[in-house]
């Protein structure tokens, strides 16, 4: 899975401002997508990409349970969300509904990608290679459940073994 | 070995267990309100699914109801529609709703133990983070996803890696309760153990500290146990739990029995391990205020607004951070926080919106009249609450001093209702979260405990709670 970078160098990035609450009466998630980030980055909708993943640092996704955060980021065609950490339910919503996948990083990959560098994740040797810089880093890998679900594509297609 | 009380409850819930992998695990309780739940229920219907259990499930209207004149219809379309949504889902399922005019509704988690919903020992889920409210009574109760909402819908289950468990132990005594209260206590832990201290684990709250709170206050702890990243938070049952829950509503009839079940069995055995420990001492702890845009950028009231390289001990994620934190919140390193002054004051939420909560800021507010520059709501978590609170004349307080008095609801918490906050404006609020816009586009929110939010109300900055005369 190749694409860009969009890097906001910074911790705890809480589902407030990647979709603040106002948006939360919204059921169109094109609509949704219009206002992703919105609440740091008002220049987001203009600059991501189809294809593009997020890079951040520890704590992505704190706070609400809002399925609307990783739906909006989704639908404005983030594929993936690499951080350093993620607030759980956020991770899970990620993958429950097959939105995006949420990858969790080492400081290596954190401190060297930067915005812009084209990245290639591969979830099967769980590498990221830096088509950029000419570099590879480790993620870590999925758990089994998430590792089925991602696989399934998303909560209600998962059959337990 | 011995197992905490967050294994026990869980063990007892394990439909399916698989070997270092997810279990299955039983949900006793799914509460549900009109934000999170539209297309949980659409995905029902378009698979002709049921939902497994409707007796479990239990509906109410909270984040986007406005608070002001119920008699008034609903002006926002897009609210009205997701409250109508919720009605006919409702009808159509079979499940219990409280609705807009029930004498019942309120927050989730606040009617969810008024109503004697929540029961010790029990897994209860609702999609909203602050689930883990309903901890304060053993049980363990955690926010999810509008997926998993719909999966609780149809199954009554969840797949769910197991959480660690982790121990704070709050320890001593506080010199001045009614100034030093449960939201000075849990504000401290997530300042100290940061915003992500908690991912992965279940805390259990454990020590004098908090043997000595009462039940609406221990729910002020346990709801806050997500802004430290953790799953859930969850206290053990004592004597003061099955009194509060006694002849409630929903208690169930063989409740009597229930307690001596619980009363031998849910507690932490004393050989068990935990994954993690955190101490903190109570004694000498102040009234705190945050100052940035996180729960863990909290200070004491008596300091003064940190340093960016003083905040972050070394880390450069922290360090910009806390400048950009200072940069949205208009405030200078090195400025008193009782200088601090503010235009709005917000005492409700899930967190601090109880009968105790509103009891305790009207002793602050009596007999004085709010500062002329601000403007001030009280909105109580519950149509109970409010009820409670007029028959005791709180309200009558809170209006002579010109605070506004309002109809329940999540109001200025959340931003997604009438009750927010103009650009720039900044506010003392109760509620858990201080993120950038939450309470409106360019709010400022400044997190307190009621008492803080009464006294800065009055006076418009912040104060030293412990220095008013409260008699």
């Amino acid at each position: 899975m190749k694409g860009n970078v969009i890097k906001y160098e910074r911790d705890n990035i809480d589902t407030d401002v990647i979709i603040p609450g106002q948006y939360l009466k919204v059921h169109d998630y094109a609509e949704l997508a219009l206002h992703a980030m919105e609440g740091l980055d008002p220049n987001f909708h203009s600059k991501v990409k189809e294809g593009d993943f997020i890079l951040s640092g520890r704590n992505f996704g704190c706070g609400s349970s809002r399925e609307h955060a990783p739906i909006a980021l989704s639908h404005s065609g983030i594929k993936a969300v690499l951080a350093l950490s993620f607030a759980r339910i956020f991770y899970r919503n990620a993958v429950d509904g097959a939105f995006l996948l949420p990858i969790e990083i080492e400081e290596d990959a954190y401190s060297d990608i930067s915005e812009g560098d084209e990245i290639d994740i591969d979830i099967s040797t769980n590498e990221i290679k830096n088509l950029t810089k000419n570099k590879t880093y480790k993620m870590k890998p999925f758990s089994e459940i998430i590792g089925k679900i991602i696989e399934a594509g998303g909560l209600f297609k998962y059959k337990p073994d | 070995m011995g197992k905490t009380l967050f294994e026990k409850i869980w063990d007892a819930h394990i439909v399916v267990e698989k070997e270092n992998g997810p279990s299955l695990i039983y949900i006793d309780r799914h509460l549900v309100h009109e934000v999170t739940s539209p297309q949980a229920f659409d995905g029902l219907r378009m698979n002709n699914r049921s939902v497994r259990r409707p007796d479990l499930t239990i509906a109410t209207m909270d984040h986007n109801v406005p608070t002001n004149n119920r008699s008034l219809p609903i002006l926002d379309q897009t609210s009205a529609v997701q409250i109508q949504t919720l009605e006919k889902n409702c009808k159509d399922f079979g499940i219990q709703l409280f609705d807009i005019n029930s004498p019942n509704q309120g927050i989730v988690h606040v009617i969810g133990p008024q109503l004697g919903i929540t029961l010790p020992g029990s897994t209860i889920v609702c999609g909203d983070s602050h689930t883990s409210t309903h901890g304060a009574f053993g049980a363990l109760a955690f926010g999810i996803g509008t997926s998993e909402v719909e999966h609780v819908l149809a199954s009554q289950t969840l797949w769910l890696e197991k959480p660690k468990p982790f121990e704070i132990i709050v320890e001593g005594k506080r010199k001045n309760p009614h100034a030093v209260t449960a939201k000075d206590i849990i504000l401290s832990i997530i300042k100290n153990i940061g915003t992500s201290g908690g991912n992965g684990t279940v805390i259990e709250y454990r020590g004098e500290g908090i043997r000595d709170l009462s039940m609406e206050q221990r729910m002020t702890i346990c709801n806050m146990s997500i802004e430290a990243g953790a799953r859930a938070g969850l206290i053990a049952p004592d004597e003061k739990t099955f009194e509060y829950l006694r002849g409630r509503k929903y208690t169930p009839k063989n409740y009597e029995s229930l307690v001596d079940y619980w009363r031998n069995s849910l507690k932490t055995d004393s050989d068990a391990k935990f994954e993690k420990n955190y101490t903190l001492h109570i004694d000498n702890i102040a009234p705190q205020v945050s100052w940035g845009t996180n729960p863990g950028m909290t200070c004491d009231v008596t300091e003064s607004i940190p340093f960016p390289e003083d905040f972050s001990n070394g880390d450069q994620n922290q360090k910009k951070g806390a400048e950009q934190a200072l940069e949205y919140m208009a405030l200078k390193p090195g400025t008193p926080i009782t200088e601090i002054k503010i235009d709005r004051v917000f005492i409700g939420s899930c967190t601090n919106a109880r009968l105790e909560d509103l009891i305790e800021a009207s002793k602050v507010v009596k007999g004085r009249k709010l500062s002329p520059h601000v403007r001030a709501m009280v909105v109580p978590g519950s149509q109970m609450v409010k009820k409670q609170a007029e028959e005791l004349g709180l309200d009558k307080i809170f209006t002579d001093a010109n605070f506004e008095w309002r109809e329940a609801g999540c109001s200025m918490c959340l931003g997604m209702n009438p009750d927010i906050l103009a650009p720039g404006e900044r506010c003392a609020s109760t509620s858990n979260r201080n993120f950038e816009g939450r309470q409106g586009t360019g709010g400022r929110t400044h997190l307190v405990s009621p008492v803080m939010a009464a006294a800065a109300a009055i006076e418009g900055h912040f104060v030293d709670v412990r220095e008013m005369d409260l008699n």
